[in-house]
């Protein structure tokens, strides 16, 4: 399966969830958020949450900033 | 003490965490402001590069963070930032935020109060910085606003309260917290827009980018309880002319 990781081409084995690919990615959780296809997705949904083929993934993280 | 929505600070300073040379100059200057509000922002994780551990000190002081929607252009953006910051933090309380003209960063005022609507609808607790207008001021808390933050000059420029005018007929009217946002350049700044009466005050670059931030900090908080205090005690009126402290009696005719 093929997704778009913040705009990075990335080759996945099988199908897995968000929680599955920040775990891959070896991310932790904390200050981050997650939008698949301009869409944010909540993270109690993380676990659950299927990426499709073709999915783009966009993650961000909480910064310093006034 | 300062009420913004179901919660309760004793502190009136709020600091944006920006600007710091590195988190725990961030960290020591927090804990001498005894600042209880951060402001956070948000950017596209970096997947190459180490993140800073940022949150864990924060999380230990107690401190209620405010992520903010900086970056967006539109009420769109901003919707978009604010969703994004409400699952990266898991809090509902946010400052809305959109400039779109980076030069001197002024708040597009259509934008916010359309973006306001919307957020307030989705349960967010919002906190927008905007122009030192008392209109658009009174049709943000009718929106459902929390409190709202006029700006005292432009972010970051230390010009102090150019705005001070407005300022005082939006401190006059509001039903909800007003806190002076931007602008604020040395503590006496932060003193005299308590002494208007404002509820609050948000300090960032004026204390990150001075020489001993920590010092400057504590300085900050002087000026906010001062003014506070003063601002509770009353001021004198200011008079034309002058105004004799002492007697003037003509004990020294004899001469």
């Amino acid at each position: 399966m093929h997704i778009m990781l913040n705009n990075t081409p990335l080759q996945l084995a099988t199908h897995c969830t968000v929680a599955e690919l920040l775990q891959q990615q070896q991310l932790k959780t904390e200050g981050l958020a997650v939008a698949i296809n301009n869409v944010v997705i909540a993270k109690q949904h993380w676990s659950k949450h299927q990426l499709q083929n073709n999915a783009q993934v966009q993650l961000f993280q909480i910064v310093t900033g006034g | 003490m300062l009420h913004i929505a179901n919660k309760s600070f004793s502190s009136r300073l709020l600091l944006g965490s920006g600007k710091f040379a590195n988190p725990n100059l961030m960290q020591q200057a927090i804990q001498a402001s005894g600042c209880q509000l951060v402001t956070l922002a948000l950017k596209r994780l970096q997947l190459d590069q180490p993140r800073d551990d940022l949150l864990s000190p924060l999380r230990e002081m107690n401190i209620q963070l405010l992520p903010n929607t900086s970056g967006a252009k539109t009420a769109k953006e901003a919707i978009f930032a604010a969703e994004l910051a409400r699952e990266a933090l898991q809090t509902n309380w946010l400052k809305l935020e959109i400039h779109p003209d980076p030069r001197y960063l002024m708040p597009d005022p259509i934008e916010t109060l359309l973006a306001a609507e919307q957020l307030v609808k989705l349960g967010f607790v919002v906190l927008p910085y905007c122009s030192a207008d008392p209109v658009l001021c009174k049709r943000l808390e009718q929106a459902g606003c929390a409190a709202v933050m006029p700006l005292g000059a432009a972010i970051g420029s230390n010009q102090g309260l150019q705005t001070r005018a407005m300022l005082e007929v939006i401190i006059e009217q509001a039903t909800v917290p007003v806190i002076i946002d931007a602008g604020l350049g040395a503590p006496s700044h932060a003193a005299a827009a308590m002494e208007l009466g404002a509820s609050a005050v948000l300090v960032n670059t004026a204390i990150a980018t001075s020489q001993d931030p920590v010092g400057m900090a504590s300085a900050f908080a002087q000026a906010v309880n001062a003014g506070r205090t003063a601002y509770n005690a009353g001021l004198a009126a200011a008079q034309p002319h002058a105004a004799a402290s002492s007697p003037l009696t003509d004990f020294l005719a004899i001469l």
